[in-house]
């Protein structure tokens, strides 16, 4: 894989150090809320030995940081950290000689011993705390540039339909009006005010084509093609085929997506809530036909969207509504806007079969994953596996096994969400597991451990087993259920305490996670990131489904597209950082999200004998 | 249409459209960004204020309805630079991530604390119900608000502790 490859890095791209001892740190990595801004500046602090007070890190402004491919996934820290750290150590070597802080990074730079280090690994509230809490925070709807006008765009009712006819006699003398916008398909209003502009939005008339049908492409995947497969399941003493369903669902930010730019004749500046800066450059200079050099992307805070920012949507409209304004524009999208017409995560059909053998072992494994594509770029058969595919080949000793992926269009526009496919496949995974676990009528953690190759995946397994108290009652309709994967690298073992009401109401009481991550930067860090996941993934199994017809959906808001409350929140998730020092850093943004849904499914098992296949996790499924 | 909004203590005037919303003109005429844009429904808390020391969404409320009272916005939580309880205990367990709900839960915090001094876990569930958190942060603000609650009753116990930790 060639994604995170890089030409040798030069110092003084990474470190400057102003006049005043003030360390600047320039990464093209985004914070988001996993607190990447906290854990690079503890490291350049550590490495150059200076207070981290010291220490501004700039993130993603495409003026100034390295050229960077985006922040995918939970690998931003991973992959980033070592480099920033050996920028850190090159620049404090070069200080030390009284040298500018310029040249290419030598291969074998010095760093610190760890033991030296003042910040890395210890617990501190995330920089931006103090900001978030008095308000003086800026996410990208709160950038207020001189001279800005607000505006709305036209919706069609689905997406890609051509423009044919535009009436906007009524709209052009509304109050306010500053342009009416018509460049391809898209129609907007730019206004002095936001409610004018969504007035004027109203009045205006289009008559839309028809659209061109989707992409009907379909790609079959091998990812593990083992010989004898099939003949192994028939042969087999015992066999169980299972499956599992799981319906598109929004990653739903709290503040649905929004952008301001600023197009003048020679240039453009667009503060944007992004993952991709540079990504977004090349394609905002492409639709207004700049040389990429004159457009600044200014990353903004923005609301976490999980991976939906990959997709440049808003700033984009906001760049076009702007180049014909002549002004700056604010474009800030509705509620109704980020469901409606948003991308989501696709709906997936996962069939597996297995055989176990005359000792309760699974002796042959064959998995079908039916899903379209998983990342927003559409499916590219070099990452398809990687993507789409994710965590579909398990974590375990499996003799012979078939694994294979079929891409199959939705006629819903996919965005990148929190684990990809990871978190479907390791729900049809590790609820087919605890079915074998019970078909060979063993305890499902001694069934699991009993197929677990890997030292660490047996680390966390054992350890947060310990810690729920695995193996004791939990009362009536309660029950725990346990599940455990690699995500990344990282290593992560999930129980779930469920109680089920008469009703067949579930609900998530408490949960014990085990996280090895490699190298732990900072542990609460990890911790936060890790319930959040788990938190936002009950969430998804619990409550949450787009429904659609004809390629529009049908959500419009939170009461149509409920999510968990603090009334849902567990009583507790106790989260155990427990990092193997000696190995690489991984990402945690993630990991905690791709395992609950089957310790909840599990779970609901142990307190009442129904198997929940089928998510959300409604009352009418869970009563069986 | 003119009128004056009582902010954070200061009286304001504004010039705006009749049925302006208070969220709007705490945004864009005031420059008051802490009161975010969620959803415009009353249907996720993002956009909360304190109107006469009661939550409630500004999304909704016309500016002709919200002159003449007392209107408090996360910019007016802090005293003199000094956090407020409730601030600080966010910043200590590091109840947030993304940030853009925080606002909304301390609005909501506040209001319960000053209802309820001592509430169970249960009643905060309940007056927190409304804000909505996509990242997840529930159970550690669950946490930060016992904090908060614990340190104004006990103040000085607690800051020992701190000072500890
Ligand atoms: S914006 Fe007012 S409650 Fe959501
Ligand atoms: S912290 Fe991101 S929505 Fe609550």
């Amino acid at each position: 894989m060639t994604w995170g490859e890089r030409e040798p890095e030069r110092v003084e791209e990474r470190i400057r150090i102003e006049p005043d001892g003030t360390v600047v740190a320039l990464s093209g990595k985004i914070e988001f809320g996993q607190g990447i801004r906290t854990a690079f500046a503890q490291l350049v602090a550590d490495e150059l030995d200076v207070p981290i007070e010291k220490v501004r890190v700039v993130l993603g402004d495409t003026d100034h940081v390295p050229h960077d491919m985006g922040t995918f996934g939970s690998r931003s820290v991973a992959q980033e950290a070592p480099l920033l750290r050996r920028a850190a150590a090159y620049a404090r070597e070069l200080r030390a000689r009284g040298k500018p802080i310029e040249g290419a990074i030598p291969t074998d730079v010095r760093l610190r011993p760890d033991a030296e280090r003042r910040y890395v690994g210890k617990p501190m509230p995330r920089l931006e705390a103090r900001d978030i809490v008095t308000g003086k925070a800026r996410f990208v709807a709160d950038v207020r540039v001189p001279g800005m006008a607000y505006g709305a765009i036209v919706r069609s009712p689905v997406r890609n339909a051509p423009v044919r006819r535009v009436d906007d006699t009524t709209a052009r003398a509304m109050p306010g009006v500053v342009a009416i916008v018509r460049e391809g398909g898209l129609v907007g209003v730019v206004a002095e005010r936001e409610d004018q502009a969504r007035a004027a939005a109203d009045a205006v008339e289009v008559e839309w084509g028809e659209a061109p049908p989707p992409n009907e492409q379909r790609w079959d995947v091998p990812i593990r093609d083992d010989k004898g497969v099939d003949e192994a399941i028939t042969a087999a003493p015992t066999r169980l085929e299972a499956e599992y369903i799981l319906p598109p669902i929004s990653n739903a930010p709290i503040g649905p997506s929004a952008a301001v730019a600023d197009v003048r004749a020679d240039g453009a500046m667009i503060y944007a809530g992004t993952q991709r800066p540079f990504g977004l450059r090349e394609a905002i200079a492409e639709a207004l036909g700049f040389d990429e050099e004159r457009v600044r992307i200014l990353p903004q805070m923005p609301s976490g969207t999980y991976g939906r920012n990959s997709s440049g949507d808003a700033p984009y409209e906001a760049a076009i509504l702007s180049k014909h304004a002549r002004r700056p524009v604010l474009l800030q999208w509705t509620r109704v806007e980020e469901f409606a017409f948003a991308p989501t995560r696709p709906a997936a059909y996962l069939k597996v079969a297995a055989g176990l053998d005359a000792n309760g072992r699974i002796s042959a494994w064959r998995y079908d994953e039916h899903t379209n594509v998983h990342t927003g770029g559409g499916f590219d058969p070099r990452w398809g596996a990687e993507a789409s595919g994710r965590n579909a080949e398990p974590h375990y000793r499996l003799p012979k096994a078939r694994v294979t992926l079929h891409v199959e269009p939705t006629p819903l526009r996919t965005a990148s969400f929190r684990s990809l496919a990871a978190a479907e496949n390791v729900f049809a995974i590790e609820s087919f597991i605890d079915e074998l676990a019970h078909a060979a009528r063993q305890d499902p953690l001694a069934f699991r451990l009993a197929h677990v190759e890997d030292p660490r995946l047996r680390r966390v397994t054992e350890h947060v087993a310990k810690s729920a108290g695995w193996g004791r009652a939990p009362g009536e309709r309660r029950g725990l259920g346990i599940a455990a994967t690699i995500y990344h690298g990282t290593y992560i073992a999930e129980v779930a305490e469920m109680h089920v009401a008469q009703n067949g109401r579930a609900r998530l009481v408490k949960v014990w996670a085990a996280v090895d991550p490699g190298a732990t930067l900072n542990p609460d860090g990890v911790r936060n990131q890790t319930e959040g996941g788990i938190q936002q993934s009950a969430s998804w199994t619990l409550f949450e489904e787009i429904h659609h017809r004809d390629g529009r959906i049908a959500n419009s808001g939170w009461d149509t597209y409920p999510i968990a409350t603090f009334r849902d929140a567990p009583e507790s998730i106790e989260v155990d950082v427990i990092g193997d020092p000696t190995k690489p850093s991984t990402g945690v943004g993630e990991p905690g999200a791709v395992c609950i849904s089957a310790a909840m499914g599990n779970g609901i098992f142990a307190a009442t004998g129904v198997r929940v296949r089928q998510l959300p996790m409604t009352p009418e499924r869970v009563r069986g | 249409m003119r009128t004056t909004l009582r902010v954070n203590g200061v009286d304001r005037e504004i010039d705006v459209p009749r049925r302006t919303t208070l969220l709007t003109a705490l945004r864009d005429d005031l420059g008051l960004t802490a009161t975010r844009y969620g959803c415009g429904a009353a249907q996720c808390g993002a956009c909360y204020v304190l109107v006469n020391g009661r939550a409630v969404a500004s999304c909704l409320l016309p500016v002709e309805q919200a002159s003449g009272v007392e209107i408090t916005t996360v910019e007016g939580l802090a005293r003199d630079g000094d956090l407020s309880p409730l601030q600080q205990a966010f910043v200590e367990e590091d109840a947030m991530q993304c940030g853009y709900c925080t606002s909304g839960m301390l609005i909501s915090a506040t209001a319960l604390l000053h209802a309820d001094p001592r509430p169970t876990d249960a009643a905060i569930r309940d007056a927190l119900a409304p804000n909505l958190c996509r990242c997840g942060v529930y159970t550690r603000a669950i946490r930060a608000i016992k904090r908060a609650a614990e340190a104004e009753a006990g103040g000085s116990v607690q800051a020992t502790e701190r000072s500890r930790t």
